[in-house]
């Protein structure tokens, strides 16, 4: 729960961004398209087991 | 020295995202509830002392701390939904976002019945 998941999706973000460029510019449009959704399904996995770490310890601080 | 951190924390998190912008636009709705998320952490440890001050006093003053409790549900579904509807509004989105915000209203009346029946029964009783 610290500052290096912020580092770790801006890594994800620019590598994917890049490496969608250059297999544009090879020509393969549609592994270009693959290498987006496996960014997107790797920051969603991180993000949501930090939203659901958030949400359990606010519940149980106010129990809701 | 905690609001150092917490400022640390959101311009970073405002750096990051400023330079995403560019290449990817949703990574940003990623950073921003990331870095909610983190910052409603660093906050947790004093959150905590002062919900166990406050329950400390209700029992100690002798009012059932019912009503206390009723409270703090009613401040965490606004802390929650308040988190909700600031990252919807910052993506764009009004019309999520205030569906969102209706639907904590709508938990918070529902969670505060008990209280309103009960100012009811005492103010027919005084009078």
């Amino acid at each position: 729960m610290d500052i290096d998941l912020l580092f770790k999706i801006a890594a994800i973000g620019i590598l994917v961004a890049v490496l969608n460029q250059v297999l544009q510019r090879a020509g393969r449009d549609d592994q270009a398209m693959m290498t987006t959704l496996a960014g997107v399904v790797i920051v969603l996995s991180l993000v949501i087991s930090e939203i659901s770490e958030l949400f359990t310890s606010v519940r149980t601080m106010f129990n809701l | 020295m905690d609001i150092i951190k917490i400022i640390g924390v959101g311009f970073i998190s405002l750096i990051i995202s400023v330079i995403l912008k560019e290449y990817k636009r949703e990574y940003v709705i990623y950073i921003s509830i990331i870095s909610g998320a983190i910052i409603i952490f660093l906050c947790f440890g004093k959150l905590k002392e002062i919900i166990d001050m406050l329950i400390s006093i209700a029992n100690k003053s002798g009012t059932n701390s019912y009503f206390i409790l009723l409270l703090l549900k009613i401040t965490g579904i606004a802390i929650l939904s308040e988190y909700a509807v600031s990252i919807c509004k910052d993506a764009g989105e009004n019309a999520i976002a205030s569906k969102i915000d209706l639907g904590g209203k709508i938990l918070i009346i529902s969670i505060s019945i008990p209280i309103i029946s009960k100012l009811l029964e005492t103010i027919t009783k005084i009078m």
